[in-house]
């Protein structure tokens, strides 16, 4: 074994500088580089939607990205709170439901001003069975480098950090997928867009402890 | 050399900066404290040297995860706590009771919500006598002749039923722990 001394000598030979943004950076890296895998996938395997340009001065199309982007946030911004090892309480994570909750207010106003008759294919849309599954398999490149950043970081609730990574790499996924999905009621978001993204965080949950050993 | 947080917290701040020299000096002034904290929960164990060096390796390689703005002892032992844990896991030792109650709030509340649910699972496998004295008397925390005089019986039968209810789980525990392990 080798002496202690010896250790902590060998270890102060390289200190380098570290910013006080260094867990966000990180964390901002591993995200953006998992991002731009999941956007080449969409452009060149699904396809950006022709009319985005129409979309983009449309309700449903910022409806969509305003929940999926302020989703991503809260779980990027829980995410940098779990690479640390902190022992503070999780409680301000609820804070992540005020989306979900907004958007269950938009879900309200519009099946209130359509017909039941058409509740149905409101809900279900054109894509229901496919959206859930894309938006998973787009959540993986972006999980993956979020598995990156933390090879850096010092979780102490591995099953919480892989809950947060996941929740954060299924929502980024979903707003890169909003490229190319033409869906526009709320409940279908509501719905299968928070499917995707919920089995992304449940399988992060699941796989954190062992992946996010350190 | 027993060192304050305001010390400690300075010298990793300066090592952060690119100090090289208080940054060894922290690591330094660790050892004692990390021995200490190891001697503590490993009794008669001799890892206690090889955790102290992982410790600061992890603290050195990590310590980008130190938050200037927030206590450095607090992330100092969650670092320590973090590969006290690990290092049991790794030796499939039982974890000391001592810490059961930190890893509980560190692996979140839904353990220890669980804990108490298995109470009353527990308690639902006894006869209804037996579960209702042990409820009264040590959850609810009503006195021997509080309990006797609910459930309208002697202070003995409270007494005889605590004990045999006990006994029964506490063998039902012990068969089940033989089965996760």
């Amino acid at each position: 074994m080798m002496n202690t001394d010896i250790l902590i000598a060998n270890l102060s030979e390289d200190v380098p500088k570290v910013s006080r943004h260094a867990v966000a950076r990180r964390v901002g890296t591993g995200l953006l580089v998992g991002g731009m895998v999941a956007m080449i996938a969409v452009t060149t395997l699904l396809g950006v939607r022709p009319d985005l340009h129409v979309a983009m001065r449309g309700f449903a199309f910022w409806m969509k990205w305003t929940y999926t982007i302020s989703l991503g946030l809260g779980a990027a911004f829980a995410v940098t709170r779990l690479a640390r090892p902190d022992t503070r309480s999780l409680q301000a994570l609820w804070i992540l439901a005020v989306p979900v909750l907004l958007l269950a207010g938009v879900c309200i106003n519009e099946l209130a001003r359509t017909p039941p008759a058409k509740w149905l294919a409101m809900w279900l849309g054109k894509s229901w069975m496919a959206c859930p599954w894309l938006v998973l398999s787009l959540a993986a490149p972006i999980f993956v480098g979020l598995l990156w950043s933390f090879r850096k970081m010092a979780p102490t609730r591995l099953r919480a950090a892989g809950a947060v990574a996941g929740l954060a790499a299924g929502a980024w996924a979903a707003t890169i997928y909003c490229l190319h999905c033409p869906e526009v009621s709320a409940l279908f978001v509501l719905t299968w867009y928070s499917l995707g993204i919920a089995i992304a965080a449940g399988l992060g949950a699941l796989i954190g402890p062992r992946l996010m050993r350190w | 050399m027993a060192r304050s947080e305001e010390q400690l917290k300075a010298l990793m701040v300066r090592g952060l900066d690119g100090d090289s020299a208080a940054h060894a000096g922290l690591l330094r002034a660790l050892v004692p404290l990390l021995q200490s904290f190891y001697r503590r929960r490993l009794r008669g164990e001799s890892d206690v040297e090889d955790l102290v060096q992982e410790t600061l390796i992890a603290i050195h390689t990590r310590r980008a995860t130190y938050d200037r703005g927030r206590s450095f002892t607090a992330w100092f032992y969650a670092v320590a706590r973090y590969r006290l844990i690990d290092h049991l896991r790794r030796q499939r030792t039982a974890v000391p009771i001592e810490d059961v109650e930190s890893i509980l709030v560190s692996e979140g509340f839904e353990d220890a919500s669980n804990a108490r649910m298995d109470v009353g699972g527990l308690l639902a496998t006894l006869p209804p006598k037996q579960a209702r004295s042990i409820r009264d008397t040590h959850l609810t925390g009503k006195t021997v002749a509080e309990a006797a005089a609910s459930a309208g019986i002697g202070e003995s039968d409270v007494k005889v039923s605590v004990h045999r209810g006990l006994k029964a789980l506490a063998a039902r525990v012990r068969s089940t722990r033989h089965d996760e392990y």
